[in-house]
């Protein structure tokens, strides 16, 4: 039990970060359950809250959490989200401001507390998976640039196309008739997948040309895209593909012998 | 360019001026107070996107071939009829009964701003100024996140290949249909937006979704001010603004709301965290505040304010649909949310009726899940 507690526990710690956020929405909790009147605003917004940040690191409530969700473990920390974190702050840093009597001072401790929020907090645009977006899709140009090249026009029979996989992800944003013979499921190390073409593309240091054509040739892949930074083996030209372009440090081969 | 603004046109039509209008419609539920423009947009798209889940489910689990385009199809007739409804009623209100309050209840925001002081009118100024630089970013900036490559491509594979969770999201392949997600529609929807704008669902997914979802959370956020500051409502701005610096702020790790709030808008996921859950805060604050003596100036009596809390279970079932269009998880934690609230509203209000309300208001939930698992099990 103490290992499951802990297990909550470390989950509420990666939930909160630095730990603020969690700092600031017990004292509002507990300022709130303490000097409200209103004895619902009380319970719902003051004892409530907290009962639930108890209940979360309860470690029969992980139990039962994990027994009735596939992904338990990975998505317990979402309990916290029945927790009204936001409203409680907001409305204690209100009850708290209107308790000031001199507006002079309640401008300043608004001023004050907006900054705390701001210093303290983490600002959602300055994430490392955050980006100036290149065009309206949200996605990088140049997957779209590679898509543009290979993708069949209309009516024509869609194409499979093996691709790094860094690029995985966006390219069937952008075009569904694009197929992929793997696709973000094998980039998600956790879910441990097995494909044939990620086996010889992905996984050596040096790609074997050899078998990469052999396990693209059988997945049906009309073309290869490759970054120019991998190392190959062999030479995918002399081997009887074509190269139809060569952009943003990426090669896109063709294989003739795909229909 | 031409084209282009008639894909804008389309997106603002279909985005806000049909849920308006069919919230237009069924604003009669609402008591005069809660006639608002912002009650009202809630209401029509709580029904709209109802509407929508119900057509999607249908059609999912019933047609082979096609199935998407048969859903737009039938969704689209729905809609016309109760957008006209929606005007038919709006013009009998505003010109044959010349009667405005039929459909709007203008006096309550006149007096607010005749009260208004000039500080607090500049913490709205402000917090309207956080609003517009959040929908700024949400144009400007791209955000990564692996889950896209599911989500956004069945969006899209609805309207580029009419299909609906039967081809998989990664690779292209045929599947059966992905219970685990299918009946989060929300995706589906999204591929409606784009399929009778002609926009990208991609770009509808990543850059016209949160101009919808990033006002609507926040109007969910004012309401939830307005109810608790009842008495002080010169300081719902502040509120705002303290919410809106959490969100915006509120990075401090991946699981945050307010980090799938703004980095994920177009999600399921996030609209269960950061829309459903408050929305069923706010319906249950409406209800604590109806249930006399909670404030010295309520003397109604308790079966009076029970039959006022009618339109908010409406309004909770609604959410209910919602929730189950957004996430399956929404599902179950929302019933147990509203079982935790229900409680509360009982000891409170001390009126059996309340579980009556809170029963009918997850009977969208248990058909939910009994279809969930009848899928399930039969391996469709």
């Amino acid at each position: 039990m103490y290992g499951i507690f802990m297990e909550c526990f470390v989950a509420l710690k990666l939930y909160g970060g630095n730990g603020v956020l969690l700092l600031m929405f017990v004292a509002a909790a507990l300022f709130i359950t303490f000097c409200e009147k209103d004895i619902k605003k009380k319970i719902v917004l003051g004892i409530l809250p907290l009962v639930i940040l108890v209940g979360f690191l309860f470690p029969v409530t992980k139990i039962v959490y994990v027994a009735l969700f596939d992904d338990g473990s990975d998505t317990y920390y979402r309990i916290l989200w029945l927790i009204p974190m936001y409203i409680v702050i907001g409305y204690g840093a209100c009850k708290a401001l209107m308790g000031i009597k001199r507006e002079a001072v309640r401008r300043g401790i608004f001023a004050l507390m907006v900054l705390v929020i701001a210093v303290t907090g983490s600002f959602v645009y300055a994430n490392q998976y955050m980006s100036v977006a290149e065009n309206l899709y949200h996605i990088p140009q140049n997957i779209i640039d590679i898509c543009d090249v290979i993708a069949p026009d209309e009516g024509e029979p869609r194409v499979r196309a093996a691709f790094p996989s860094e690029l995985v992800h966006f390219v069937r944003q952008y075009n569904t008739n694009i197929l992929m013979p793997y696709g973000r499921e094998m980039v998600v190390t956790q879910w441990d997948y097995y494909n044939a073409v990620y086996e010889v593309m992905e996984k050596p240091e040096v790609i074997d040309a050899k078998a990469l054509l052999e396990a693209t040739r059988q997945t049906k892949c009309h073309y290869i895209v490759l970054s120019d930074s991998r190392k190959i083996n062999g030479n995918l030209s002399e081997m009887g593909l074509t190269v139809v372009e060569n952009m943003h440090g990426y090669t896109i081969y063709s294989d003739p012998e795909v229909q | 360019m031409i084209s282009i603004v008639g894909e804008v046109v389309k997106l603002i039509f279909w985005l806000f001026c049909a849920p308006f209008l069919i919230g237009v419609l069924f604003n009669f539920i609402l008591p005069k107070e809660k006639k608002s423009l912002g009650v009202t947009f809630l209401l029509g798209v709580l029904i709209y996107l109802a509407c929508f889940e119900v057509i999607a489910i249908y059609c999912m689990t019933t047609i082979m071939y096609s199935a998407f385009a048969y859903c737009v199809k039938y969704f689209l007739i729905l809609a016309w009829i109760l957008i006209a409804l929606g005007i038919a009623r709006a013009f009998y209100a505003l010109y044959v009964k010349k009667d405005r309050s039929l459909i709007f209840n203008t006096e309550a925001l006149g007096e607010l701003k005749k009260q208004a002081k000039l500080e607090t009118k500049i913490y709205w100024l402000i917090f309207f100024a956080l609003v517009i630089f959040q929908l700024v970013m949400a144009l400007v900036m791209a955000s990564f996140d692996g889950d896209d490559a599911y989500y956004v491509v069945e969006s899209l594979l609805a309207q580029q290949a009419d299909v609906m969770n039967t081809i998989l999201p990664y690779t292209g392949n045929s599947t059966s249909l992905d219970i685990r997600h299918a009946l989060a529609v929300i995706t589906m929807w999204i591929g409606f937006i784009a399929k009778v704008s002609g926009v990208h669902a991609t770009i509808v997914s990543h850059s016209v979704i949160p101009l919808l979802f990033i006002p609507l959370v926040y109007l969910v956020y004012v309401e939830i001010g307005k109810a608790l500051l009842k008495s002080r409502q010169d300081m719902v701005p502040v509120f705002m603004i303290i919410v809106s610096f959490l969100m915006m702020f509120g990075n401090v790790s991946h699981y945050t709301p307010a980090t799938f709030f703004l980095m994920r808008t177009w999600q399921g996921k996030a609209m269960v965290g950061n829309l459903v859950f408050p929305l069923i805060f706010w319906i249950f604050l409406e209800m604590y505040g109806s249930v006399r003596g909670s404030n010295n100036e309520e003397p109604a009596s308790v079966d009076k304010t029970a039959a006022k809390r009618g339109y908010l279970w409406i309004m909770l079932a609604l959410v209910n649909m919602l929730s189950g269009m957004c996430s399956a998880m929404g599902v179950i934690f929302g019933t147990g949310l509203i079982a935790l609230l229900t409680l509360l509203l009982l000891v409170f209000s001390r009126n059996f009726k309340v579980i009556i309300g809170a029963a009918l208001s997850v009977v969208p939930n248990l058909v939910y899940l009994a279809l969930y698992f009848s899928i399930w099990t039969s391996g469709m």
